[in-house]
């Protein structure tokens, strides 16, 4: 049995998704977290759960939106749960009036049981599932409440809508539907009056496969006349669509009636907040003094300190336990060597980063759980527009800084198509997580003093970068005025423990994941090409292949402040994955007892040196995964190439003029 | 019209048919439409967006295109 999970934006979908599969998806409170369907196994194992994307209704406006329709369209769907947000049931019924319409099996999780109780609206849950004739069984999809119930009433039921036609349409449209009907006869599996009153409202992606089905010529003819006997009937009527909105509306406000009672009208403590956050003048020094408090406690005040005991632990007791069991089982020195100089220091070096990591992750996911997501975008939206985006673009950007490849995806629910690819061509110059140790090692090594002040300067250019090239691409490449900015701004919604712990966690687990497969082998690759060489193995570094490869590209570097092969050798792995870059750097400056790669790095880099290869990190190129997202998302091997060389073009120059404009300024 | 609108006041929407097509659905998708009570928020510096509420539903949208919906004042 498949069981597919449908419901508009941020009604707690993807909350109940988890609880009912034990799975972990994406959570965060801004509409549009789930771009992709996504399929999990229920716990007691009665069938599939499909959790797809957010959706007002299965007329699609954006790529996200589009998913849903085409699900209903392709695929067998052997019964609907429509999740409705119990605090908003107005706006929701009218998908739900559309999903019934589909005459598929369905059933209603009311959830959000408790938003709607702190709001005063009390819900009469057998009244409303009388008259939609579906059963409706309330939850609270975050603490889990009511899923047994739900679970025991999928898997008892049959939830075939008791009603055949919930809404009445009017003689004109019907007769249109019964017209159309006829056409379809034998022709389609599913609801021909669903097909009709979706191509009635103007749905681009019925039209296209009832175009399939009938001549197209027919059912424009059958539209527009359509739409003309409407607006004869009626003077006020603007569309076709509108007027099926207004029908439903109709039947919502009695179902509303009958159910509904509103006990009494509080004012919620969100729009107290929000005084604040969105207010005209403390909007933006808001927000960019939570990314500088951000900073501090990832870079100086908790990160630094946690990575330096781990640190200690690394190279201390794990490297001396490692030398001693090698030294039990008479290893030979090539295998000593491998294990030490090139797995401890390479995979070491990268776990070292693990709290900083996961600090920086933690404040991501209290900025997706608490609704704050949705202000930064509304109080970014007049940047933004100058330059040729919308505030909901940031919200990509915002995610990024995590990584790039979810940023990337989340870009789907940007509406105009011209802003979607900006802004998908635009996020990886959002410093991700995996950027994060070089500027730890390097803030560490020569900017102790104003450690998390040079970081946000970094994430900031960053943004600044992209900024200044949606400008350019706005005015060159990507021509059009088009820009769209409706956002929904979800109430605030105090993140939970435990809820924030699974996100942190399940962001954080990739990094760890990747250090121990990814980096792993990528360590013994470049090790072995750090230890052999053109004249054999166990060759001195500097006449290694992997220093041979590094000066192929060095000479280009040294205008820009590292032309040393270590350097180039570094950045390109870090193509590879920009964790990385340290991880090849712990390995080419290997240096055995205590001293520390930052002390080393003061022999190699000058500090206006050290900024500029930060910032050429930043920039350089998108990794190879993120590389592939833009790819998959694109389609287009023409973007991804120019999402890779600008980046290269745009990061040299930029260096080149920190490095040289420093040094004309007399910094070293 | 809403344009004038300050954060705090109220008004009833009468005509949004002058705003884009796209922006139109959006706002409808979020049930707001003709005859909808909105309660504007606050209101952006330098031009930026409102953030406007109906039916408990906080919603931010461009100034330019708030400003071509009929409001009146209740
Ligand atoms: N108070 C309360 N909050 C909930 C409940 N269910 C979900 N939430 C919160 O609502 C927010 C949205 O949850 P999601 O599960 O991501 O919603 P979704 O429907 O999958 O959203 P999209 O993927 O954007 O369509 C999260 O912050 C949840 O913690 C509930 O029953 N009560
Ligand atoms: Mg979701």
């Amino acid at each position: 049995m498949e069981i597919a999970l449908i419901g508009n934006p941020n009604t707690g979908k993807t909350s109940l998704f988890n609880n009912l599969t034990g799975s972990y998806e994406y959570v965060g409170n801004w509409s549009g977290v789930t771009v992709e369907k996504k399929v999990g196994v229920f716990k007691n194992h009665i069938g599939k759960l499909i959790d797809l994307p957010g959706i007002y209704s299965l007329n699609p406006l954006s790529k996200d939106e589009g998913v849903v329709t085409t699900y209903f369209l392709e695929e067998q769907v052997d019964r609907l749960l429509n999740i409705l947000d119990a605090s908003q049931l107005e706006r929701n019924l009218h998908l739900t009036l559309q999903l019934l319409e589909y005459e598929k099996p369905a059933l209603i999780g009311l959830n959000m049981i408790d938003v709607a109780n702190n709001r005063g609206i009390k819900i009469n849950t057998d009244k409303l599932s009388q008259i939609l004739g579906v059963p409706v069984v309330p939850v609270v999809a975050r603490s889990g409440k009511g899923c047994d119930t739900l679970i025991e009433v999928i898997s008892t039921s049959s939830n075939h809508s008791k009603v055949k036609k919930h809404v009445y349409y009017g003689k004109v449209i019907e007769d249109g539907i019964t017209k159309l009907s006829m056409e379809l006869i034998g022709k389609t599996d599913h609801s021909p009056r669903w097909l009709a009153i979706q191509l009635f409202e103007g749905n681009e992606y019925i039209h296209r496969y009832l175009s399939d089905l009938i001549e197209p010529n027919k059912l424009v003819t059958l539209v527009s006349n359509l739409e003309s006997a409407i607006k004869e009937e009626n003077g006020n009527i603007k569309s076709l669509a509108n007027y099926i909105y207004l029908k439903r509306k109709k039947v919502i406000e009695k179902v509303l009636e009958a159910s509904v009672q509103k006990v009494s009208t509080i004012v919620p403590l969100s729009e107290r907040i929000d005084a604040i956050v969105t207010n005209r003048y403390l909007g933006m020094p808001i927000f960019l003094i939570c990314m500088y408090l951000m900073f501090m406690l990832t870079f100086d005040w908790l990160g630094t300190p946690l990575s330096d005991v781990l640190d200690g632990i690394l190279t201390g007791p794990v490297t001396a336990g490692f030398e001693k069991l090698l030294g039990v089982i008479h290893a030979s020195d090539f295998i000593h060597a491998l294990i030490i100089e090139g797995l401890i220091a390479g995979v070491g070096g990268v776990l070292v980063f693990v709290p900083q990591i996961f600090i920086l992750f933690f404040f991501i996911s209290l900025l997706e759980d608490s609704g704050y997501m949705a202000r930064v975008a509304l109080v970014m939206d007049r940047i933004m527009e100058s330059v040729g985006l919308n505030g909901k673009a940031f919200i990509p950007m915002m995610i990024g800084f995590g990584c790039n490849v979810p940023g990337i995806m989340a870009a789907r629910t940007i509406e105009t198509p011209r802003e979607r690819l900006m802004t998908i061509l635009l996020t990886p110059l959002m410093s991700c997580s995996a950027r994060l140790p070089v500027y730890a090692i390097f803030v560490g090594a020569f900017f102790v003093g104003h450690k998390a002040l040079v970081v946000l300067s970094l994430y900031v250019l960053g943004i600044v970068v992209a900024l200044l090239l949606a400008k350019i691409f706005t005015k060159t490449l990507l021509k059009s005025e088009a820009s769209l900015f409706v956002i929904e701004l979800p109430p605030y919604r105090l993140p939970q423990v435990q809820s924030l712990w699974r996100s942190t966690w399940d962001k954080g687990k990739g990094f760890v994941r990747k250090a121990g497969t990814f980096i792993f082998a990528g360590s013994v690759f470049i090790w072995l090409l750090s230890y052999a060489g053109p004249n054999g193995l166990k060759v001195d570094m500097d006449d290694s292949f992997l220093a041979a490869i590094g000066n192929l590209f060095a000479p280009v570097l040294e205008p820009i402040g590292f032309g040393t092969w270590q350097a180039a050798a570094s950045l390109i792995t870090g193509f590879l994955a920009k964790e990385a870059i340290i991880s090849t750097m712990n390995i080419i400056y290997f240096v055995p007892e205590n001293a520390s790669l930052q002390g080393l790095l003061s022999d190699f880099y000058t500090p206006l040196a050290a900024y500029s290869f930060m910032v050429f990190i930043l920039l350089y190129i998108p990794c190879l995964a993120t590389a592939a997202t833009i790819y998959k998302e694109t389609g287009s091997k023409k973007w991804t190439a120019f999402s890779i060389l600008y980046a290269l073009f745009i990061a040299y120059v930029l260096c080149l003029v920190i490095y040289q404009g420093g040094k004309l300024f007399g910094l070293v | 019209m809403f344009g004038s609108f300050k954060a705090g006041e109220k008004g009833k929407i009468i005509n949004i048919s002058k705003v884009g097509r796209l922006v139109q659905r959006r706002l409808l998708d979020l049930g707001i439409t003709e005859g909808s009570e909105v309660c504007v928020k606050c209101v952006m510096p330098f031009g930026g967006p409102v953030m406007i509420e109906s039916c408990g539903q906080c919603v931010g949208l461009r100034r330019k295109e708030a400003c071509l919906i009929e409001v009146e004042r209740i």
